[in-house]
């Protein structure tokens, strides 16, 4: 029997059953997934041409008319939009996930982070997909994958947890904050320029090398490309670079979802 | 024992004089000198009652008198600023029909959604999705998007899916108004089912027919206040003879 106290101070349920939430984390993942895809007739293929259409024009432009000294351009610029769409697109996606459901936060209860939480899934789930489908691709460039390959997974969670706690972030000030979507635009395009996406990260001058080497999806970015071309796993540096950050990053989200989210009801 | 006990309850809504909500125009007001001033209104005050294992309870009075708020409260979607609500047992909130429903959506998986996230679980929703459909007398629409069905065919899925979640007590807001004659009837035989199974119903509704009929308890507020918490007898003779006065008074 689930018993439940509210109070002006506490809102506890005692006894609330887990798989409860993971059910409703699933089928509101689903929910997006399946309307994400359906409402065009291309739906997945749609999700994919992205990804290739800026392979295509990054190549052109920084492979043949500026002469990258880069190898293999065309799969080592496809890997790092991979990882960065992921980025890209399901914090944007989380950002409005409360006012643009607002019948999830005031007419039932549930925790809201779930709201948040079921946003980034489906994003995981779509970009698993993405790689499924363009590892192909990637032989096609002469890439050769081996064994280490099944660490993907691994670097894509990482990834997850990172855009989850910023997206606790993002989603919770959305609601206060209406504009906050502008902003956000406008960080993110500063953040295709300061990952290693279209260039080396040996381009920038070493004295501010490990300034940049902080940013947890350069990180990200790098490792993948090693697990791709260089067969290796990530160095301890990534995996201490990125959990670290995510950690601070997810207390800091949590603690501001948390105040923010006792006004939710009222402010939608 | 008492499912729900409701302690000293007071909830507070504030109402900026001028909404600011983006960061363009707090930056702005910051820059006039705006001031900050909102009108504070209490929606409820001191509401305390407790309501026992079986019986339901009516929620009447006039518009915003914070029946509501108090189901909303209940529902755990907003914390009072005071007091406290102990519930024994789960709640399944049907203060508005179709939450999460998507017109893109097929009725099944509009069922599945709704149903989830009212505390059916997967596995069990697997089994309940035709009996819902059926119950809400969709079995043709099946497989249609939902934004083809009517809105009272999809409050009628709704309905089905609330009713079907295995709840102790059921928070039903105006739900009933909904639906045509058929569909009432099927609702009410279904609530009779479920007061049968001890199951409690907290009913806020203007059809006092419906709360004298269901009701064993019931609450009458006005102004955020209780006027009449006590047999639905009792606090609908007291409502009612307050609308007439009141009526009186105003020429």
């Amino acid at each position: 029997m689930l018993f439940y106290l509210v109070s002006a101070s506490s809102d506890q349920a005692l006894n609330a059953t887990f798989s409860h939430y993971l059910d409703i984390v699933l089928v509101l993942a689903k929910k997006d997934f399946k309307l994400r895809y359906r409402n065009s007739v291309l739906g997945f293929i749609w999700a994919l041409l992205n990804p290739l259409g800026y392979m295509l024009i990054l190549t052109v432009i920084f492979s043949i008319l500026l002469h990258s000294s880069v190898p293999n351009y065309a799969a080592w610029i496809l890997i790092a939009l991979l990882i960065w769409r992921f980025f890209q697109v399901a914090t944007s996606q989380s950002l409005p996930s409360i006012i643009s459901n607002p019948s999830l936060v005031t007419k039932v209860y549930m925790p809201r982070t779930l709201i948040v939480l079921s946003s980034n899934f489906a994003n995981l789930i779509g970009s698993l997909l993405e790689f499924l489908v363009l590892i192909p691709l990637l032989f096609l460039f002469g890439v050769q994958p081996d064994i280490h390959l099944l660490f993907l997974p691994v670097i894509l969670l990482m990834e997850f947890a990172l855009i989850f706690s910023l997206s606790l972030f993002l989603a919770s000030l959305n609601v206060k904050y209406r504009d906050f979507d502008q902003i956000w635009e406008i960080v993110l395009q500063l953040g295709f320029f300061v990952s290693p996406i279209v260039y080396d990260e040996n381009l920038i001058p070493s004295n501010y090398r490990f300034l940049y080497s902080l940013n947890p999806i350069t990180r990200l970015i790098q490792a993948t490309r090693q697990l791709f071309f260089e067969h290796q796993l990530p160095t301890g540096f990534d995996f201490l670079v990125v959990l670290s950050i995510t950690a601070v990053l997810f207390l800091g989200g949590l603690a501001v979802f948390s105040l923010l989210q006792v006004r939710f009801a009222e402010e939608l | 024992m008492s499912i729900i006990q409701v302690d000293d309850v007071w909830k507070r809504f504030r109402i900026p004089h001028q909404k600011r909500s983006t960061i363009l125009e707090h930056v702005a007001s910051l820059l006039a000198f705006e001031d900050k001033s909102y009108e504070e209104f209490w929606a409820l005050k001191n509401i305390k009652f407790s309501l026992a294992h079986g019986d339901s309870l009516g929620i009447i009075g006039p518009n915003g008198s914070g029946k509501s708020t108090l189901l909303k409260l209940m529902a755990r979607v907003m914390k009072p600023n005071k007091g406290t609500i102990k519930i024994t047992g789960s709640i399944a909130p049907i203060l508005e029909l179709g939450v999460g429903f998507h017109g893109d959506l097929s009725v099944k998986e509009n069922a599945e959604v709704y149903g989830i996230i009212l505390g059916i679980s997967r596995s069990q929703m697997k089994r309940l999705v035709d009996p819902i459909i059926q119950f809400a007398s969709l079995e043709k629409f099946r497989d249609t998007r939902l934004k083809h069905l009517s809105s009272g065919m999809q409050i009628r899925l709704a309905f089905s899916i609330a009713i079907q979640t295995a709840a102790d007590i059921f928070l039903v807001d105006e739900a009933l108004a909904v639906g045509d004659m058929e569909f009432q009837q099927k609702c009410l035989e279904k609530f009779r089912e479920l007061k049968k199974d001890k199951k409690s119903i907290v009913l806020v509704s203007h059809d006092l027919n419906l709360i004298e009929n269901y009701c064993e308890k019931c609450l009458y507020l006005l102004n955020g206040e209780t006027v009449v918490f006590g047999t639905t007898r009792d606090a609908i003779r007291h409502y009612l003879d307050d609308m007439k006065s009141g009526a009186q008074k105003t020429p």
